[in-house]
């Protein structure tokens, strides 16, 4: 790895994980090793059905067999607790509950759950319950969702629709009407996910006495979560503790408040702890898909080859999701021109509820769609007019000196240097030597190819951006809260509103900490859990958007200098010295080139709490300090609806070479070369890491993994076994170099990285496929690209 | 009926078991999973869940020094059989040099996978004395990891088989 300078602290360094040996030993603690005595399990009733009238419910035979303590169907949920809210304003809004109430709309939606003494005991009691049908006509196609005579989901709605806007930003038409050159296409978007190992899972637990709510679970947006919950429950949320353990992974699909609900009421009907838990398929049909969706895309450009204008027809099929639908659509603003100067954008979206799984955040929320269709659009573009696929995005790339650039939509990218980061990537691989060891392969006649992708990795989601697609205001910006403390006996303690699920928080926390006060990374325990009684947090607190460069580090480093004020104010007292000329060092504060005259932070700490009148006058006790930081660079979308959708910018260039088997269509990697700048990067190790993970998931999407639907909304992949993960043999060893442009924007300089290779990887992939069957003549319009799907193409060419 | 479980007596069965080293003995339902008693009755909940149909290998244990899915056998099976889960792996205080390749390498992020990765490891290590980078990954891909993209899991064995090697010599 180059590019990274000599740090003076820790921040920067590549240290290896602190929490690392508990996990190495087994001893982690996941929601699924957590109990309690007398604690319940709950089995759920799905169905079976896309779309159908329940005409029978009765869970009475259930509820008889020994061991079980309750059962619930829809309809008791709907006795004790108000609809769900849903986020977009629909007129008439549906009433849903976390348990379906007379109809179902997708498979595997859960319509009773049962608590008993073992889940086996649980899953034997779901088997009494008598549930007959009345099958629907169901919609699974999104286009066909839009149609006036499509079956409808909820009738109250009248129509599929849940957003249908345009968004037009610069003078598109003219643009197109201006182009020497406009390419077109339409591409299908599929269903995936990223499937964390661990299942999403819950316990909760009702204290007789007092009311107090506490639910354990790996819900990754506690602080959005908590209000969900607790609205349900009908419980203030000072009555409502929610906790989160270790996470065993996340990537956006980790929330599911119905969940944590229903076993909340579990635990009140019954007097016990309740415990949830998943099971792989109940994962797969029914906790989150990255929606699908029509994209049909064309890009503007003049004699030169350069960009005018992009316009996108952009139709998301959300599933059954009423809760939380748009996110696909919205955040493609964030990357809508990608990396290039384009200054005309026309954006319109829909979305579009259909008879299939709830669609939810996943690893890159709708950005590797977008960063698919434009980077797809480009290459289309470069074979048209016979230019070099590298060269034509040279010529169109934001150059470095235009920091800050505003895209038209009102991103604005804060910082990067585009250029050098593909020239970066084409070295690495080798670009001329691939073209070269490319025509010889061809002259052999093998299928070998060569793809770029070029990608902003957006990061920091601002809340505001959903005032485009709500159209009210209450939600806005985007921030997280910190906790640093000084113990008595200057040990340091801190924690934050979000939760970790891999990325190394405690470790990268410990660096940020020990630099702003003088010790070392193992002085500091970050608590690795979260409780909404005890860390501070906001709405926004929680996992999501790589959001942690753009917030939680400027709520730690906000906390910990408040904190080293206080200490330098006590130690300023004690030592008779001036603030100004001490320093902290080594556990101590001291003054500045005078060995020996200094107080050590547990003599600090004593002063604070409980030496207390030696605390220089007037001053307050205690050596703590909370910090709710806000990201400055968020606004509220403009008069023409220019908003910065999220905040930070990191970007990268992914170069890959493949070959294409002509007898099987499988793909095997030749090279993989991505060249990432994420800014300043706290903990290298820990950054390459992610850009493996994310470029890991991207291969995954692209030629292996899809949530199949048959026309009659029966998902046919529902275990490992045929929704395919890449394994070891499936993904090739990167080649990863690190440029860093420190953002302005951000606390510390650092840029998100979590989503990082699952934006480009998609777009890279494709590309070096289509290069591959290039002279089969073969365009790629659809993922993922299997084995089956390549045969079929190169048989068709 | 077995009041507390709701399941016949008659299909409970005494079971003996040397997990880690240690005796342990368990009265079990004939559908429990070797899994299930690990982390349910024994408390040993470093094996984890991952899938439950044999496909993703974060259950995987040791049993007679051979890996296994523990999701895919039922407990009975393993009666007086000799078990290795994650937690028997360090002596002590001194975590075992796959375990320590995973930390330098930085082979773990969400740490899920990791209890069978390692195992998985130990067995290859067992195996073959100095493996290249092409028999890992065979022997690493019937289990899945959702965070590191395999490279560092990949670098962690290599350096393990390189402390396992010196070792030996």
């Amino acid at each position: 790895m180059r590019g990274h300078a000599t740090p003076a602290g820790w921040v920067g360094r590549p240290l290896k994980r602190l929490e690392d040996p508990r996990f190495l030993r087994g001893r982690a603690t996941y929601i699924d090793d957590l109990t309690f005595p007398g604690m319940l399990h709950v089995a759920m009733l799905r169905s079976p059905h896309a779309h159908a009238r329940v005409v029978r419910l009765d869970a009475s035979a259930a509820a008889a067999l020994p061991g079980v303590a309750a059962a619930l169907t829809g309809e008791d949920v709907a006795r004790v607790m108000p609809p769900l809210s849903p986020l977009i304003p629909i007129p008439n809004p549906p009433r849903t509950y976390p348990l379906a109430v007379g109809r179902v709309r997708y498979v595997g939606e859960p319509i009773a759950a049962v608590a008993a003494c073992d889940r086996a005991t649980a899953e034997d009691a779901v088997e009494l319950i008598r549930a007959e049908y009345e099958p629907l006509p169901a919609v699974v196609d999104p286009e066909r969702a839009l149609a006036p005579d499509a079956p409808v989901l909820f009738d109250e709605m009248g129509s599929n629709v849940l957003w249908h806007d345009t968004l037009t930003y610069g003078d598109v038409d003219g643009a197109f009407t201006a182009a020497r050159t406009v390419v077109r296409e339409r591409f299908t978007i599929h269903r995936y996910v990223s499937t964390a190992l661990e299942t999403f899972g819950v316990i909760a637990h009702v204290e007789p006495g007092t009311g107090l709510v506490t639910i354990w679970s790996n819900d990754q947006r506690p602080g959005l979560t908590s209000g969900v919950v607790a609205a349900a429950l009908g419980v203030p949320q000072n009555r409502l503790r929610l906790l989160a353990l270790d996470i065993g992974g996340g990537f956006g699909n980790k929330r599911k408040a119905p969940y944590l609900i229903v076993a909340a009421l579990l635990a009140r009907a019954t007097g016990r702890p309740v415990k949830y838990v998943e099971d792989r398929r109940e994962n797969l049909v029914a906790l989150a898909h990255a929606a699908n969706g029509v994209m049909e895309a064309a890009l503007a450009l003049d004699g030169d080859g350069r960009f005018l204008a992009i316009a996108l027809r952009d139709v998301v099929d959300e599933g059954c999701n009423l809760q939380n639908p748009t996110l696909h659509s919205l955040l493609k603003l964030g990357n809508i021109v990608n990396c290039y100067r384009i200054g005309a954008v026309r954006f319109e979206a829909y979305s579009v509820l259909t008879n299939k799984c709830p669609s939810g955040a996943n690893r890159g929320i709708g950005k590797p769609a977008m960063c698919f269709a434009i980077e797809r659009l480009v290459d289309l573009a470069a074979r048209r007019l016979g230019r070099d696929p590298a060269e034509l995005r040279f010529a169109n790339l934001v150059q470095p000196s235009e920091f800050p650039y505003e895209t038209p939509v009102g991103a604005s990218y804060d910082s990067g240097d585009f250029p050098g980061t593909l020239r970066r990537a084409l070295a690495l691989a080798d670009y001329e030597g691939l073209r070269a060891a490319q025509a010889a392969a061809r002259r052999e006649g093998r299928l070998v190819g060569i793809g770029i992708a070029v990608a902003v990795e957006p990061s920091s989601s601002n809340l505001s951006s959903y005032m485009l697609a709500t159209g009210k205001g209450g939600t806005s910006g985007v921030g997280e809260a910190a906790l640093v403390r000084v113990e008595l006996d200057g040990s340091v303690r801190v924690a934050t509103g979000n939760v970790a699920s891999g990325q190394g928080y405690p470790t990268v926390i410990a660096q940020i900490v020990a630099d702003e006060l003088g010790v070392t990374p193992p002085d500091v325990a970050v608590s690795p859990w979260f409780d909404s009684h005890e860390n501070p947090w906001m709405f926004s607190s929680g996992n999501f958007s790589n959001k942690f460069s753009g917030t939680d580090a400027g709520a730690i480093v906000g906390a910990a200098r408040a904190v080293r004020e206080k200490i330098l104010a006590i130690a300023a007292h004690v030592l008779e010295a001036a603030p100004g000329d001490l320093e902290l060092r080594d556990g101590a504060v001291g003054v500045r080139g005078v060995p020996g005259r200094f107080v050590t932070l547990a003599q600090v700490a004593g002063v604070a709490y409980r030496d207390l009148l030696a605390l220089p006058p007037g001053a307050a006790g205690g050596l703590e300090a909370r910090y709710y930081y806000v990201n400055p660079a968020a606004t509220r979308p403009d008069g023409a609806r220019r908003v910065g959708v999220q905040l930070t910018f990191s970007n990268s260039a992914h170069v890959t070479a493949l070959e294409v088997d002509r007898a099987t269509g499988a793909v095997r990697f030749l090279t993989y070369a991505i060249a990432h700048d994420c800014g300043r990067e706290i903990n290298p190790l820990l950054v390459e890491g992610m850009v493996h993970g994310s470029t890991a998931h991207g291969i995954g999407a692209t030629l292996l993994e899809e949530f199949v639907y048959d026309g009659e909304g029966q998902l046919l992949t529902t275990t490992f076994m045929d929704y395919l993960k890449p394994t070891a043999l499936d993904v090739p060893a990167f080649r990863v170099e690190a440029l860093e442009t420190p953002s302005p924007r951000t606390a510390l300089g650092a840029k998100g990285v979590g989503e990082g290779g699952a934006i480009p990887s998609l777009a890279a992939i494709a590309n070096a496929v289509e290069d591959a069957l290039a002279p089969l003549g073969v365009t790629i319009r659809h993922l993922p690209l299997t084995p089956a799907r390549i045969w079929e193409a190169i048989r068709g060419a | 009926m077995d009041e507390i479980t709701g399941v016949p007596a008659a299909t409970r069965h005494a079971i003996s078991v040397i997990v880690n080293g240690a005796p342990r003995a368990a009265t079990v339902d004939a559908r429990l999973s070797l899994l299930d008693c690990l982390r349910e009755a024994w408390g040993l909940t470093g094996t984890h869940a991952g899938c439950e149909h044999g496909a993703c290998g974060a259950c995987t244990v040791l049993l007679d020094d051979a890996p296994v899915r523990s999701c895919l056998l039922l407990a009975v099976q393993a009666d007086g059989a000799r078990v290795t889960t994650i937690e028997g792996l360090a002596a002590g205080d001194e975590l075992h040099p796959v375990q320590q390749g995973f930390w330098a390498c930085h082979g773990l992020q969400c740490g899920f996978c990791t209890p069978g990765m390692v195992l998985t490891a130990v067995d290859l290590l067992a195996r073959v004395r100095d493996p290249s980078e092409a028999e890992i990954r065979e022997a690493l891909a019937g289990n899945l990891c959702m965070c590191t993209g395999y490279e560092n899991i990949v670098r962690a064995v290599r350096w393990a088989a390189a402390r396992v090697a010196w070792a030996r010599t």
